[in-house]
């Protein structure tokens, strides 16, 4: 499980498999542009909610194999999350369940339910270049970074906004620099690049397939590079997904997971 | 009849001969304990940190030790193991990857190991080194054996049963309940913390990893030089990176050479000390005679005849000194081979350059440590008695005489 000890992450924000919205976003249309920090709540908002639930398809590609899992996954809050597998056969059935900072395992061959240790918070998730971490990160993006705008105009036919992100000293964050880039107008996410603590890149994750799902309109593929590895990725396509339904916090118990 | 002289003469003072003989014969005893205590020691670090489980070379596919990837196995490792075992040489093969394990409400990351356990008990001593149960069994039965701190951190003993969580080579999810057979003695840090040592056939169904062998173990227990058993295993693995114990373990290498020289200065000082008293005993002995040489002198005897006589009498003494000696030092350190020192009573579980030391510190009694102490203390012997004897034998025999 170890073996991609990828990206230590820690901005779930995005990548937070089950996401949704506190407040519905049809845009209403804007006269005076969004600040640095409007941009990162709506984006942050976008993937976040009180509840979320729906169906994606994760596929790994790395350079030995290449796999695809179909996932359903329930969120509720900032702080509860469960991802449990619907395919293949062999993995069908485990789960993974999320409260606060501490992660649990469910294996249905063996029926057992194991707490991931912190020292495996760095390691890959079911083998996809996401972390552990990276289903955990709780706080807001802009709580834990400074940011401005480092670049508005064009950039490969698009008109863009990108912004440029550094942690702030006592930020409990694994990343150097994040740069997020969003698109002019509806500020739709395009792209974030995350840096090390040498600010060498070290995952680029795009966003694409913008459709109406749920209640919303949003980016339905997201696709994980990691920059050693550039012929690697993961990419989630959500199939559907519901937002602000009524979950109670027994769907996130230790006694459901094993059901 | 000049050495039947020599040795009534040496019995015509038995007290002076005996106090000599005793003098010489136990500082060379003491020299044969202590350069075999010396040389056990650093035989005994270098065994301990090979014949455990790293063995004195290993064979691994290039790059494997920078990445530790699963997927960099060793190509036709059965190839590999037929040539060394033509040549003798005795192997182990191994795979590795990692994973999780959980006990309970515990659960810790561990480096797994798929081992052959026929070999491993043939070749190394990691089977023996068992503080609680067994080794695995030659048929996979999904019995694990753990290193003594993982062990400890998740909270099981014997029989416990163990879920083992794993990513295995084709991306899948492998996960299976196995139970501990055996947990390992203190070993060394990163053993004692990560060691899960499955059955090979046990580790490929769960790693999905059928044939990836990622080391090949060698070990000869000191019969071979280090610079041929690598040789060896290069004609027998041309394609693979090689590494001697040396080159896997350069803290311990820099350890054992440190030691090497550390030995030989203290050797130095053990041999100088002995030399030192041994000289002055035969000087006394021989400077008590100067009245009796002068006596000889005037009786007509030549210089050169004096001389002869010490040097005959001191070389008989020193053959009766070493004879006694070696007996004695040889016994003492056959002893201490045997038995050994325990020094387990000044530290309990202790590390080498992360290598478990056995507290129980035995010599190594081979023909070089009698061999050297006799040869030194009987040179120290001759050379010691011919100073006094030569300075008798130019003194004028009236003030030889007068010579209190």
């Amino acid at each position: 499980m170890s073996r991609r000890m990828g990206p230590i992450a820690g901005a779930g924000w995005i990548i937070c498999l089950g996401i949704v919205l506190m407040v519905s976003l049809p845009l209403p249309a804007q006269d005076r542009p969004l600040s640095a920090q409007e941009i990162l709540d709506k984006v942050d908002d976008l993937y976040r909610g009180e509840s979320s639930h729906g169906k994606m398809t994760m596929t790994i590609v790395t350079a030995h194999w290449t796999r695809t899992l179909r996932l359903e996954f329930w969120n509720k809050g900032k702080d509860k999350s469960l991802i449990r597998i619907l395919s293949p056969e062999k993995e069908a059935g485990t789960a993974t369940l999320r409260v606060g900072n501490e992660i649990w395992n469910y294996l249905p061959k063996v029926n057992r339910v194991i707490k991931l240790p912190s020292s495996m918070m760095s390691a890959s998730w079911m083998g996809s270049h996401f972390t552990n971490n990276d289903l955990v990160k709780e706080s807001r993006f802009t709580e834990d970074y400074t940011f401005e705008k480092s670049f508005e105009g064009v950039r490969e036919g698009r008109k863009i906004i990108e912004i440029d992100c550094r942690p702030k000293p006592e930020a409990a964050v694994v990343w150097g620099r994040v740069a997020v880039t969003v698109l002019q107008g509806d500020y739709l996410p395009l792209e974030s690049k995350y840096y090390d603590e040498d600010l060498r890149l070290a995952r680029t994750m795009s966003f694409s397939q913008v459709r109406e799902m749920g209640d919303r309109t949003m980016p339905t593929v997201m696709t994980v590079v990691p920059a050693d590895k550039p012929e690697e990725k993961t990419m989630v396509d959500y199939e559907e997904i519901t937002f602000d339904l009524d979950l109670s916090d027994e769907v996130f118990s230790l006694r459901q997971l094993k059901k | 009849m000049i050495l039947r002289l020599a040795w009534r003469n040496l019995w015509r003072n038995p007290r002076r001969t005996l106090i000599t003989l005793a003098a010489v014969g136990l500082n060379t005893a003491v020299l044969i304990a202590s350069y075999s205590l010396m040389d056990g020691l650093w035989k005994q670090i270098v065994a301990n940190a090979t014949n455990l489980v790293v063995g004195e070379a290993q064979i691994h596919a290039p790059d494997y030790l920078a990445h530790r990837s699963i997927y960099n196995s060793l190509d036709d490792p059965q190839k590999i193991m037929t040539a060394l075992e033509n040549q003798g040489i005795g192997a182990a093969a191994r795979s590795y990857d990692y994973g999780l394990l959980a006990h309970e409400s515990k659960s810790a990351g561990a480096q797994f190991w798929g081992v052959d356990p026929a070999r491993e008990r043939e070749v190394f001593d990691l089977a023996e080194n068992i503080f609680q149960g067994r080794f695995l069994p030659e048929q996979p039965r999904r019995g694990i054996v753990l290193g003594k701190k993982l062990a400890r951190s998740l909270n099981v003993s014997v029989g416990s049963e163990i879920v083992v969580v794993v990513q295995a080579a084709d991306g899948s999810l492998g996960n299976d309940l196995y139970t501990v057979t055996g947990i390992l003695k203190t070993v060394g840090e990163s053993i004692d913390r990560n060691a899960a040592i499955l059955h090979k056939a046990d580790f490929e169904t769960l790693f999905v990893s059928e044939g990836r062998i990622h080391e090949i173990a060698l070990n000869s227990r000191g019969r071979l030089p280090l610079e041929d058993l690598a040789r060896s295993a290069a004609r027998a693995a041309p394609e693979a990176e090689v590494k001697t114990w040396r080159q896997l373990m350069p803290a311990l290498s820099d350890i054992v050479n440190l030691l090497d020289v550390t030995i030989w200065i203290f050797l130095l000082i053990f041999f100088l000390a002995a030399g030192l008293g041994v000289m002055n005993t035969m000087l006394m002995a021989t400077f008590e005679r100067i009245r009796e040489f002068g006596i000889i002198k005037a009786l007509g005897a030549g210089p050169w005849r004096i001389l002869r006589d010490v040097a005959v009498e001191a070389l008989l003494l020193g053959l009766a000194a070493s004879a006694l000696g070696s007996v004695l030092g040889a016994a003492g350190a056959y002893y201490l081979q045997e038995i050994g020192l325990d020094t387990s009573a000044f530290a309990a579980d202790y590390t080498v350059a992360g290598v478990a030391f056995d507290p129980l510190w035995r010599a190594d009694l081979t023909l070089k440590a009698v061999g050297a102490p006799v040869v030194v203390m009987w040179l120290v012997c001759v050379l010691a008695s011919l100073y006094p004897a030569f300075m008798a034998a130019r003194l004028d025999p009236v003030r030889a005489i007068q010579h209190v």
